[in-house]
């Protein structure tokens, strides 16, 4: 049940990273970002699975994943947030929770290899706060990037609590593990499917003129 | 059962960073919805401030009609009835002089009785054009009829009259605005839409009366503000609004104009 999942998993955020790459002329900075973030999170999958293939322990590319997910949406929010208040605590979130990890590592460096839960909490915390961000400002005007906003919100919700947990799944049977990454794999196919919605509703016509 | 100590340290962990993630997440909701709150009714505070501006301007538009028809009429009297009033006044001194030779008095007394004539002929047409007696009379068919017939006199333009409805004189009071409308219609599409063919058609359509009026003259942008404000426009906006009813343009530029209202 897993390793399907897992493989659906690749191959939607694949087809995410094609759309986007594919129409990528004039679709504004927000939209090159994101782009950058799918390639990102797509190389990391891929260089997680040659570190399986080659039975080599790949746990400390989560903190690649985690650190650069919450770079490059951070970057996302901040071209897609037309509020200055909003933006300034944008700014001010990546520089304390960059420099909050970042001294966590320097006072822990043991932490690199499991899960760092500190990491984790405080990437998804505050993405979830732009992301709301963004669900406000939307309450009353165009919806743009709607579904990808809905997709982080539901994804980062979800699968905070698996991460937390993931430390702990590994230490126990491998049933309880396989459980948390099936679902994590379920949580990722529904995100990705969101993005793909998103840009055929969006981008696609544009593509096409 | 023996809980490993470190898995128990590993599960406080992750309780704490759960219970502080669904905390924070709640403290979110909590001022998205505080702040959605404010939003909205900021957005219905907005809404209501421009329907009261459009009142106001309303408002305006028709005291100033009001003010314009005062000045008119004002000086209607003025230059058509006081003048002549006048000269009927001097004529009349003329004729209390003495020794006067009999053409003197049948000429001085034809002036009087030309000036009084025409004074009247012009007080009438006063009266007329502030209220036409026969709409007054005779109910919104025939005011209407003789309104079409006047424009038709004029052969500037050629108006088609067509009624299918048989109006009540109770209700002549709202007919009233229905007439205004009419009038200022037809002044425009003859004044600023050079229109040569005009057609006013009444009918009954579920339970209202409907109004078609057409012309084939210049027409105007439909969506441009400068149509939307004018002030003839107001006022025919605030009547229509105070027969409760709904009016539709459809006009290009070079395409005629097409007035759809009911009452």
């Amino acid at each position: 049940m897993y390793y399907p999942l897992v493989n659906i998993g690749y191959v939607v955020l694949f087809i995410c990273l094609i759309l986007f790459i594919k129409s990528n002329a004039n679709q504004g900075k927000a939209y090159l970002i994101f782009a950058w973030y799918l390639g990102m999170v797509f190389s990391i999958q891929i260089i997680s699975n040659i570190f399986m293939r080659l039975r080599i322990n790949n746990l400390f590319l989560s903190h690649f994943y985690f650190v650069g997910q919450f770079i490059f949406l951070s970057f996302f929010y901040l071209n897609v947030l037309k509020e200055e208040r909003q933006r300034k605590l944008v700014k001010l979130g990546l520089l304390l929770g960059l420099s909050a990890i970042g001294i966590q590592y320097v006072s822990d460096p043991g932490v690199f290899f499991k899960f760092n839960m500190f990491e984790i909490f405080v990437t998804s915390f505050l993405l979830i706060i732009y992301a709301v961000f963004h669900f406000y400002n939307m309450l009353n005007g165009k919806k743009e990037f709607y579904y990808v906003n809905i997709g982080i919100l539901f994804y980062l919700f979800g699968s905070t609590i698996l991460f937390f947990v993931g430390n702990l799944t590994t230490k126990l049977s491998p049933k309880i593990s396989l459980l948390t990454w099936t679902l994590n794999a379920i949580l990722l196919i529904i995100f990705y499917l969101l993005i793909v919605y998103e840009w055929n509703k969006s981008f696609s016509k544009k593509a096409i003129q | 059962m023996k809980t490993n100590p470190i898995y128990e340290k590993e599960i406080v962990s992750i309780i704490l960073y759960t219970s502080l993630f669904f905390t924070v997440v709640a403290i979110v909701l909590i001022l998205f919805f505080y702040y959605s709150r404010k939003k909205i009714s900021q957005k219905e505070l907005e809404k209501k401030n421009l329907v009261i501006e459009h009142q106001r301007e309303q408002l305006r538009a028709v005291i100033i009609t009001q003010e314009e028809e005062r000045k008119r009429i004002a000086q209607d009297l003025h230059d058509e009835i006081s003048s002549k009033l006048n000269i009927v006044s001097l004529n009349s001194h003329l004729l209390t002089t003495p020794n006067l030779v009999d053409t003197e008095i049948s000429e001085i007394t034809k002036n009087i009785i030309d000036l009084v004539g025409k004074a009247l002929e012009n007080t009438r047409r006063i009266a007329h054009d502030l209220l036409p007696p026969v709409f007054d009379q005779f109910g919104l068919d025939a005011g209407v009829e003789e309104l079409c017939l006047e424009f038709n006199s004029s052969k500037a333009v050629k108006v088609n009259y067509q009624n299918e409805v048989l109006f009540d004189k109770t209700d002549n009071d709202r007919h009233l605005h229905v007439f205004r409308i009419l009038q200022e219609l037809m002044n425009n599409s003859l004044r600023h839409g050079k229109a040569q063919n005009i057609s006013v058609f009444f009918e009954d359509k579920n339970e209202s009366t409907s109004c078609t009026y057409s012309d084939d003259g210049l027409g105007f942008d439909v969506h441009s503000s400068e149509s939307k404000n004018g002030l003839g426009m107001k006022n025919i906006e605030s009547r229509i609004e105070l027969l409760k009813g709904v009016i539709t343009f459809e006009s290009g530029l070079n395409k005629g104009t097409l007035v759809v209202f009911n009452f």
